[in-house]
């Protein structure tokens, strides 16, 4: 008889619980995906899955999935040069904003470009609103919902923090004409600027050091005066932007240390007075263990208070399976039609960890109702999937990528 | 009560079908059997031990010291101190990816128990019982040795009082005159059980698996209820087949009400039940029109013990009266009913 140590630990096994796999698309080889995805309905009644690629060479590529289990690429396109990564994009109609991040500053296009997607095959340019500068590497993240504000973490030209880990951050863009987008507020860490006359805030030990930046900043219509943000090491952020000249912030709840830092999304459940906070695990090999997704009561929303935590699975389990192990990017709820909107049903990503789908009917007690971990990707560099970004649209159909060459996964709950 | 209420709880529960029977019942030989099938290769089986079921040749490869793969990419494991531990390591090994994705548990129970603590432990462990849900009991019960069992030993009466299935074994061995006496016997006691016959353990995996379903369709939940034989004529539930009987001192018998009950004037006739004489109710299992519900409730238990109720979207046909079905010992069906109709009025007033 043959002993197998671990049969399962292998990372090329896919495991799932009530998560079918529908489809998978290597998106022509290029299968490294973001932060962005985004579904829109074409005027001819196509669904097309917009998303943004991890690094270069790709921009965005556009996959009609309107046969959800066919999926079909549209179009691909090419990034100027490989020191730029568009990482993010949103779409509201015909319109889609993208991030541009460089690996350094100095460099561009740092910024977002705004495209008018009404035939997917041929995106037409807008407009770029360049965030180049001497201190500045662009654009990480946008979230755009509303068709005329985009939010985002971003450098700026005229932005110099004391310390480089610090330079993006929170810009209310004015895109209402989609051909001259404009800078309408900003807000930044108290402290991270030269020239503030606050403190510098209390950095993490080196080996988690990952800076006061902001990364998600989700602005929902049904809250128009709050902005929701990962702060990274600076923990989640709430912002009053009643003034988006003057954003103020009303509540921030920090809490790494003694946690490795990396606050990453912030969603509010806006029904039930919560919030679901999501780190991002950014060391391999569960180096900077634990990375969670956390529940938050904001009652009070000048105090937040932590109740409980999702359930994952050991790091004992997953921490050497390759790659990174832990919580990142969440389903945030889009507030637009092509969306799954749920206070009740969570989907987050957990790189080798996979989809995980979770029931907070009972917020004390996060429930793990279902996940998928597809099996290695055959070129990823990690030897084991790394979720990166999931979707969800309003049927239910949840659209999962990796990170690096796994591509697109799609897939249906069976509860 | 709304918030219990939904299928999708219980829809995403991995499905334990628990097996049992008397010795030499020809357990092992149909679990053997089932594991050949196609359907059922991602399944978990838990047995007392590996050679029970005689696959020692089937056994590839250990994955740890109670825990064998098989040849069909089964999974085997022996109970290692108790059930509801060897259930919670299997789906944290599950979760892990240090076992195979098993989508089913087949529970083989030992001749002599009462299976009544392994449905109890279903409910009654937190971790399992939020990962399993049992799909359904089924017995099988020797042609040949059946009837004297049945006679001897209260274990094999409760493993009849408890069955959704029945399976009768051996019966290229009896005659069939023994057989049909046989069938007679096992439907007085349970007439709400679907009664089959398995020679060497042959038998469509599909009659004895999603029997009670993750989202109940109107005709499983008949299916479940009352059995393959719903009866005819007026009434339907009612047909004159259903009667109260008393063999082996197990009654069964059927209720129905029409008033709807509240939920909270049901829930309390059902514990009080349960406090008065919760041992001798070996099988509750019904349709219960609850105010307010647009689909009749789903209700189930053994002894003490109810399953969590679930809310079906819509009535199997135009009755929307409750109706529920009793497997009991020694309660005469005029205690029960009493208990109800008591109840039911209450609620009406």
């Amino acid at each position: 008889m043959t002993v197998l140590a671990h049969p399962g630990s292998k990372a090329g096994n896919s495991l799932s619980l009530n998560m079918k796999l529908l489809a998978h698309h290597e998106l022509d080889g290029f299968g490294g995906i973001g932060e962005g995805m985004a579904l829109q309905k074409t005027k001819d009644g196509r669904r097309i899955l917009w998303m943004a690629h991890e690094s270069a060479p790709k921009n965005f590529t556009g996959i009609d999935v309107t046969d959800r289990a066919n999926p079909k690429m549209v179009v691909q396109t090419e990034l100027p040069h490989a020191k730029v990564r568009s990482n993010s994009l949103d779409v509201v109609g015909d319109l889609m904003v993208v991030a541009y991040q460089t690996q350094t500053v100095g460099l561009s296009p740092a910024g977002i470009d705004l495209f008018d997607i009404s035939v997917p095959e041929s995106p037409k340019l807008l407009s770029h609103l360049d965030r180049s500068g001497p201190h500045s590497r662009g654009v990480h993240c946008v979230w755009f919902v509303d068709g005329e504000y985009v939010h985002m973490s971003s450098g700026a030209a005229d932005f110099e923090p004391h310390n480089p880990l610090d330079d993006q951050i929170y810009q209310i863009i004015d895109v209402r004409d989609p051909k001259n987008p404009k800078e309408v507020g900003r807000w930044w860490y108290p402290g991270t600027k030269k020239g503030d006359t606050e403190p510098q805030p209390r950095r993490l030990e080196k080996k988690f050091d990952c800076g006061f930046r902001a990364h998600n900043t989700n602005v929902f219509p049904k809250r128009a005066d709050r902005a929701y943000c990962g702060w990274l090491d600076g923990g989640a952020v709430v912002l009053d932007i009643a003034d988006k000249t003057q954003p103020k912030m009303v509540a921030n709840w920090r809490y790494s240390p003694p946690f490795n830092g990396f606050c990453h999304t912030v969603l509010p459940m806006f029904s039930k007075n919560l919030l679901v906070v999501s780190d991002e695990c950014v060391q391999d090999g569960g180096a900077d263990w634990p990375k969670l997704v956390w529940m938050v009561d904001a009652r009070d929303e000048s105090n937040l208070v932590p109740i409980g935590t999702f359930p994952m699975p050991p790091v004992s389990a997953f921490g050497k399976r390759g790659g990174r192990y832990g919580a990142h990017n969440m389903h945030e709820n889009l507030p637009v039609e092509t969306s799954f909107q749920s206070e009740d049903l969570i989907f987050g990503t957990f790189f080798n960890g996979g989809v995980r789908v979770y029931n907070i009917a009972n917020p004390f007690q996060p429930e793990e109702v279902a996940y998928f971990v597809p099996g290695a990707p055959p070129t990823s560099p990690a030897g084991a999937i790394q979720i990166n970004d999931v979707y969800v649209d309003e049927n239910r159909t949840i659209y999962a990528a990796d990170r690096f060459g796994g591509g697109l996964y799609v897939l249906e709950l069976t509860i | 009560m709304s918030d219990a209420l939904t299928a999708s709880q219980v829809a995403g529960k991995l499905p334990v079908t628990v097996i049992t029977g008397f010795l030499g019942s020809g357990k092992s030989t149909l679990v053997k059997r089932l594991l050949t099938r196609p359907e059922m290769s991602r399944v978990a089986v838990i047995v007392n031990e590996f050679g029970e079921i005689g696959i020692d040749n089937e056994l590839i490869a250990e994955v740890s010291e109670n825990m064998t793969l098989l040849s069909n990419g089964c999974l085997c494991c022996t109970v290692r101190t108790d059930l509801e531990e060897t259930l919670r390591e299997l789906f944290i090994k599950r979760r892990a990816g240090e076992i195979i994705d098993f989508d089913r548990v087949v529970i083989e129970t030992s001749g002599m128990a009462d299976p009544t603590p392994v449905v109890h432990t279903m409910l009654t462990d937190g971790m399992v019982f939020s990962r399993y849900r049992l799909d359904g009991v089924v017995t099988l019960i020797d042609a040949i040795n059946g009837p004297g069992q049945l006679k001897d030993f209260p274990e094999a009466g409760k493993q009849v009082a408890l069955a959704d299935r029945i399976v009768i074994t051996k019966t290229d061995l009896a005659k069939p005159a023994d057989i049909e006496a046989l069938t007679d016997t096992l439907t007085e006691a349970n007439p709400y059980a679907s009664i089959y016959t398995a020679v060497q353990g042959e038998i469509d995996p599909a009659l004895l698996i999603d029997v009670i379903p993750a989202r109940p369709r109107a005709e499983q939940v008949d299916s479940w209820l009352f059995g393959n034989d719903k009866g005819e004529g007026e009434g339907g539930y009612l047909s004159n087949r259903v009667r109260a009987t008393h063999t082996m001192n197990v009654s069964s018998f059927v209720l129905t009400f029409d008033t709807p009950f509240t939920w909270d004037a049901f829930a309390a006739v059902t514990q009080l039940l349960t406090s008065l004489r919760g041992p001798d109710l070996l099988r509750v299992k019904g349709l219960v029109n609850i105010s307010g519900e647009i689909g009749p409730v789903v209700v189930q238990g053994a002894q003490h013990l109810f399953h969590p109720p679930v809310a079906l979207a819509a009535w199997p046909s135009d009755d929307r009266r409750s109706r529920i079905v009793f497997i009991t010992r020694n309660i005469p069906k005029q205690a029960v009913e009493g208990l109800f109709t008591a109840a039911a009025g209450l609620a009406a007033h």
